[in-house]
């Protein structure tokens, strides 16, 4: 055992932290579908011959915590059969994939004749084969009608192509987008595993195990004192699920029990409701994600992301249950149950985190329109990033950030650029603002919500709609209100108004349909009589809330004379 | 006897650099007055004056002086601290949060407790004006002139000092815009106008929302500081021609300046790269890193012939869509604050104890460990020639704040725990240096380091280990680097249109292109007429900003202009794949997938006439005569490092041909240089320090040891 040198562990920390940006941004620059290089939804991470977690750089962190458990089950899985020069890839729900659509990378790092290290890119795939092109199919019922499953397979072995396998996998993949998007993922594993190497050069094998099992440690403490802070005790809480794309009024729980004793810390969903028909299930690793990241959330953002970190934290998640879907359930969906697990956790911790928990955030509702844009004739896909953020809840002490969307991405999923959409969809923007009165009031009031409204382009375009958020409102906490619902609706030509289901796919919408699309705001969190009066103000003079709620639901006794800037009147 | 003087305003100092023929360089600092730094860079100059031999008087040193470029950070902190001007925003509406959403970003994915960036434009004074063009520049919705009246009126009675103009697809058509801005001029003349597609007429709403408000929110603010300082200089007896210097590295004439402040919101550390240049090709090579380390911040640029450009960057969390430098910055300074995290391990800034407090050495109150109270208990700094001996250096309070804050918590003594905060300082900065090379595909042991800031030379043989890079260079006016690359920057106007449009022949208008190209080069020569640049120092240098259809970002590369003349349409395609191939690795010329134009640039360019380097005279003696003692210091070689004495030089005493073996510390007035055990320095003819590992004599091929007859500090 090398001795442990307090500076070096901080010098590896910060080498680790920067060979994981680097894979990422390797990752952002080659890749070419939109979902990739433009809204960032992919990983990169380094972790231990065995699999443990070094580093790893959330861009979308649902996506993050699902590396490791698949790192470990290939290395169960090849066993003595792991070479240099291997490249592996994998996206298999039933094997601690996250979802079909995310496919990873592994790379093994070999330091002369040793296994010492992985590295690992994971991104979001413009296509995975299945039924339905980009893989939302709301109709699915297996995996099979969603996805060509890839279990761990080895694309690369000793350095040399496996042509075979690789055509195997992508005559089974629409786009060739995506065949360009995994070789750019393999060159940010490449990327890695160089730096890698030359940081095993510089202080050897000896020096980088001891020190990598100091910095768990460490991490582990760190974690342990956080988890120490809050009130030992069991507390429960629980969020709901409304549809599951097949039967109408359908409705699902998930219960978590989170248990606090000696400086650990477990979340139990024993009790969560059963798998549905549908596409409306988790996979082990996507609900796990969604835990952590809503946990991660309460502590300090500083602690470093590798392998201590997880030591006190236990995730149980019964299979066959919404959030644990048994196999071969179809899953496409699981990744959008993170909010309102996000829900049960927040209610659950509530009561004794008071300034740590935010109230309830708006919930994805997302669209995708497709169809043939009439200027260039071509098929356009737009992903509505745009419309679909909400605000968060707000927390003690602090509003909730308005416009940031879903809670499993935390504001690192863009919208598009207005003047950019307008080139690459036929539709006509018309409106884009904070909704007035959007946010839930409170001492501290949530995030605000949007409007959006546009003008579809194009003839019979196909409208999908998958999300939530349009049953119920995010909560409120210690008397804060909640916030507004999430609504998509459609003002066809004609006169009539198609309110799509929130699981759905719309067809033949005319060119000249108005899209209508609220994304509510967060719930607010304390009584909103105690706000203060100059916060009050500075909301109703920036008309994002109104003298009516000033009055009403703020008591605001003496608004004063609020100049109306022309054009903005109600 | 003419003169051309470099002022580089900065947070903390002051910095002059005075360029006299025949004569080496005068270089001056002085502590910043932030509330008029004019005052400052008045009472600077008098001080120069006074400095001279024979003294003269500050009405006798302006009337000496042809040319000043300044360099100035008033808009930088007006952004920093949120105090511009009152600015209003008319924009299309339904879309005047567009500037406050920033398009949904939280840069802190666990953190909930950050909040929104503050919008320099509060929601109140974002007024929708119902108009509306589509994306091809058709009117959709006419603009009526009544409706821009009421709420510029609205405006008046706000109290707003600056207007911002944006409407939406104003890039395709400006006629709205135009047309806005009249009625502005018209009945609220008093007002600062920015209309976005005056200033950046390309794609991308967002971007040009932002960066035309950042315009309007700062312009009045330099505006002012601009018309105070030229009239206090002119009055003092000023005659000669006074340049800003910009972000992107070239400088402008005050006229410009006063309508496009947001030219110089980065402007800061922008002078480096140009200067670090130069001293590149004084050792005979045409590209450099350079790093410059202050107080607060680390910057890192990559120069290859010429600084390395970017089209957008942030300040504050705002962006900012003009042409830069690539400038990485970092929060790594002398005032860099050292901590042990929530989980036990060291780490260095980004805060900083700035300049008040200061270092807890300083003893003016600061309490907490920074890095410079470690390099003065590493025995780096000599307590009492910190500045030349105008700062006295505390080491038991030095000692004091590592001893509360580090050593306890680390388990550590107290030069064990300055160790390490000067280890970590070092990682982060090779780290910033990394993030210009490595990850652009540069690899920064190829180019030498040109080594700038007062606290750069300590770490500078740290980050070459780092990075194994065999060697860098300590230029003579190191720590006052910017002010003197401001004198060799060129006139620079940087000119954008978009233009969306399929890359292949049959559909490009080539007319539209042509017309564009052409109002774009009346622009630029115009304004190159007003600076009063001649003809044949007058140049311009188109790029084109495309991509494959249905990719997000565009890549720029250069075309000749005679390309676009000839109609020459598959050579532009082949410099596109081209850059494509060198940036991405990779390009799709085979697959023959199809290409789009985004924007057309033009830069225009007045090449500054550029003074040579000028050689110092070699002081009598040889090296020895330079030696002022012996000094215990720790050295960080091996994986443990240890305390040693080693030799100090006086950085004054040495000339051209002096080696200097390391370990050994070389101190100057300004800034002190420490040589570890693997690097030896040479001085050169311009009193460049040239550090280089032990036995790589082979990078020293170019090295000017001689002083050149009848050429001293001549004209190049």
């Amino acid at each position: 055992m090398s001795a442990i040198d307090p500076i070096l562990l901080s010098v590896y920390a910060r080498c680790f932290k920067a060979i994981t940006d680097e894979m990422s941004l390797s990752v952002a620059k080659t890749t070419r579908s939109p979902i990739l290089c433009e809204a960032k939804d992919f990983v990169t991470g380094l972790y231990d011959a065995q699999g443990n977690m070094l580093e790893q750089t959330e861009h979308l962190p649902i996506l993050a915590f699902s590396l490791a458990p698949v790192c470990r089950h290939i290395v169960d899985y090849f066993g003595e059969e792991i070479y240099p020069g291997d490249v592996i890839f994998h996206n298999d729900v039933f094997s601690f994939g996250n979802q079909n659509n995310d496919v990873a990378v592994y790379t093994p790092v070999f330091f002369g004749d040793d296994l010492v290290a992985w590295t690992a890119v994971k991104g979001h795939q413009a296509d995975i084969g299945g039924a339905v092109a980009g893989g939302y199919n709301p109709n699915a019922v297996e995996v099979w009608q969603e996805a060509l499953r890839i279990p761990p397979v080895k694309v690369y072995e000793r350095g040399k192509l496996r042509k075979d396998v690789w055509d195997l996998i992508f005559s089974n993949i629409r786009f060739d987008i995506v065949e360009h998007d995994m070789r750019a993922q393999m060159g940010a594993g490449r990327v890695g595993e160089r730096r890698m190497l030359a940081l095993l050069e510089k202080y050897g094998r000896a020096s980088f195990e001891a020190h990598k099992e100091a910095l768990f440690q460490a991490t582990c403490r760190a974690m342990e004192a956080e988890i120490a802070a809050i009130p030992p005790g069991v507390y429960r809480g629980e969020g709901s699920v409304y549809y599951d794309g097949r039967t109408p009024g359908s409705k699902f729980t998930i219960r978590v029990t989170v248990e606090v004793r000696d400086r650990r810390i477990r979340f139990d969903y024993s009790g969560t409701d059963p798998q549905t028909e549908g596409f409306v299930n988790g996979t082990y690793a996507s609900s796990a994600s969604a835990t952590l990241l809503t946990f991660l959330q309460m502590v300090n953002p500083k602690i470093p992301h590798n392998e201590g970190m997880l030591r006190p934290i236990e995730i149980v998640i019964p299979e066959g249950t919404i959030l644990n879907a048994a196999y071969p359930r179809a899953t496409t969906f699981g990744n959008h149950l993170c909010p309102p697990n996000a829900d049960a956790i927040m209610k659950a911790l509530a009561p004794v985190l008071p300034d740590r928990v935010t109230a309830g955030w708006n919930h994805l509702l997302c669209s995708l329109t497709t169809g043939i844009d009439p200027r260039t004739r071509d098929r356009y896909v737009d992903i509505g990033f745009m419309g679909l953020k909400g605000g968060s809840g707000a927390m003690q002490g602090i509003d909730g950030y308005d416009h940031i969307g879903m809670i499993d991405a935390s504001g690192g999923v863009l919208d598009q650029d207005y003047e950019m959409f307008e080139q690459q969809t036929p539709h006509r923007l018309i409106q884009h603002e904070y909704l007035c009165d959007s946010a839930g009031a409170g001492q501290w009031r949530g995030g605000l919500g949007v409007e959006t409204v546009m003008e579809i382009g194009s003839d019979d375009t196909q409208v999908v709609v998958f999300g939530d958020g349009d049953f119920e409102p995010p909560f409120g906490l210690e008397g804060g209100h909640p916030g507004v619902l999430n609504l998509i609706s459609l003002d066809y030509p004609d006169g009539t108004t198609v309110v799509p289901r929130n699981k759905s796919l719309t067809t033949g919408v005319p060119r000249g349909t108005l899209y209508k699309q609220v994304a509510g705001g967060g719930g607010g969190y304390g009584d909103p009589l105690q706000r203060d009066r100059a916060r009050v103000r500075e909301d109703l003079r920036n008309g994002v809330i109104s003298l009516e709620a000033a009055r009403g639901v703020y008591g605001l006794e003496d608004p004063g004379s609020i100049p109306v800037p022309p054009g903005t009147e109600c | 006897m003419s003169f051309r003087l470099g002022i580089d305003v900065g947070g903390t100092f002051t910095d002059f650099h005075l360029q006299r023929v025949g004569r080496p360089p005068l270089l001056h600092k002085i502590l910043t007055t932030p509330s008029d730094p004019s005052e400052g860079v008045i009472a600077g100059l008098a001080e120069i004056a006074a400095r001279l031999e024979p003294a003269c008087s500050l009405s006798e040193l302006l009337a000496s002086v042809e040319l000043i470029v300044h360099g100035t950070t008033v808009t930088t902190n007006a952004v920093l601290t949120g105090q511009g001007a009152r600015t209003a925003l008319l924009t299309t509406h339904g879309f005047r949060d567009a500037l406050e959403m920033r398009r949904g970003l939280r840069e802190e994915r666990y953190n909930n407790r950050s909040t929104n960036a503050p919008p320099v434009i509060p929601r109140c004074l974002r007024l929708p004006i119902d108009e509306r063009v589509d994306a091809q520049g058709q009117v959709v919705r006419s603009l009526r002139e009544e409706q821009v009246s009421r709420a510029v009126a609205f405006c008046r009675d706000q109290g707003v000092e600056a207007l911002a103009i944006c409407f939406l697809n104003a890039f395709a058509n400006p006629q709205h815009e135009r047309a806005a801005g009249e009625v502005v001029r018209r009945e609220f003349p008093e007002a600062y106008l920015t209309v976005s597609t005056e200033l950046l007429p390309s794609i991308r709403f967002f971007n040009r929302v932002s960066t035309t408000a950042l315009n309007a929110f700062v312009g009045p603010k330099l505006k002012g500081y601009l018309d105070g300082l030229s009239r206090r200089l002119y009055e003092a007896g000023f005659e000669g021609l006074l340049l800003i210097m910009q972000s992107n590295g070239g400088v402008v004439s005050p006229r410009v300046a006063r309508e496009k402040g947001a030219l110089t919101l980065l402007s800061g550390p922008a002078a480096g790269p140009i200067a670090g240049l130069q001293y590149a090709r004084s050792v005979g090579r045409s590209s450099c890193t350079v790093v410059d380390m202050g107080g607060t911040s680390f910057d890192a640029s990559l120069v290859l012939d010429s600084p390395m450009l970017i089209n957008e960057g942030d300040i504050n969390r705002l962006r900012i869509a003009l042409p830069m430098l690539g400038i990485h910055t970092i929060g790594a300074g002398g005032g860099s604050i050292a901590h042990v995290d929530a989980g036990g391990l060291l780490r260095v800034g980004p805060q900083s104890a700035g300049a008040e407090p200061g270092p807890a050495c300083y003893g003016r109150g600061g309490r907490l460990p920074t890095s410079t109270d470690a390099n003065l208990i590493l025995g780096y700094l000599d307590p009492d020639f910190f500045a030349g001996g105008r700062l006295r250096l505390d080491v038991a309070a030095a000692r004091q704040a590592l001893e509360e804050n580090l050593t306890r918590q680390l388990g550590l003594d107290v030069e064990q725990a300055a160790a390490g905060v000067y280890r970590v300082i070092g990682t982060e900065m090779a780290q910033g240096v990394r993030e210009v090379t490595l990850e652009r595909g540069f690899d920064p042991r190829e180019f030498p380091m040109v080594v700038a800031g007062g606290a750069g030379p300590l770490h500078a043989c740290l980050i070459a280990s780092e990075l194994e890079i065999p060697w860098f260079l300590v230029p003579r006016s190191s720590s006052v680097l910017c002010a003197a690359g401001m004198l060799m920057s060129d006139l620079k106007h940087d000119h954008v249109k978009s233009l969306v449009m399929p890359w292949d022949e049959e559909r490009i208008d080539w007319q539209r292109l042509e017309e564009l190209l052409g109002e774009m080069l009346a622009e630029g020569e115009a304004l190159l007429e007003q600076e009063r640049v001649p003809a044949d120092r007058r140049s311009h240098v188109l790029t084109l900003d495309c991509r494959y259809v249905r990719q997000y970002h565009e890549v720029s590369f250069e075309v000749p202009i005679e390309t676009l003349g000839q109609r020459d349409a598959r050579s532009v395609a082949r410099a596109f794949h081209r850059e494509h191939n060198r940036l991405y690795g990779y390009s799709n010329e085979e697959q023959a997938t199809g290409i789009e134009l985004i924007n057309l640039r033009l830069t225009s360019i007045g090449r500054a006439e550029r003074a040579g380097l000028p050689c110092e005279k070699s002081p009598p003696g040889g090296v020895d005569a330079a030696l002022k003692g012996r000094r215990r210091v720790y050295l960080p070689d091996g994986q443990a490092g240890c305390f040693s004495e080693i030799a100090v030089y006086d950085g004054h005493r040495l000339g051209a041909g002096h080696r200097i073996s390391g370990p050994a510390l070389v101190e100057r007035v300004d800034t002190t240089l420490f040589l570890t055990t693997p690097f030896d320095a040479l001085c050169d003819r311009h009193g460049t320090l040239v550090i280089h590992l032990k036995g790589r004599d082979d990078l020293l091929r170019d090295v000017s040891l001689q002083e050149l007859a009848g050429q001293a500090g001549g004209l190049a």
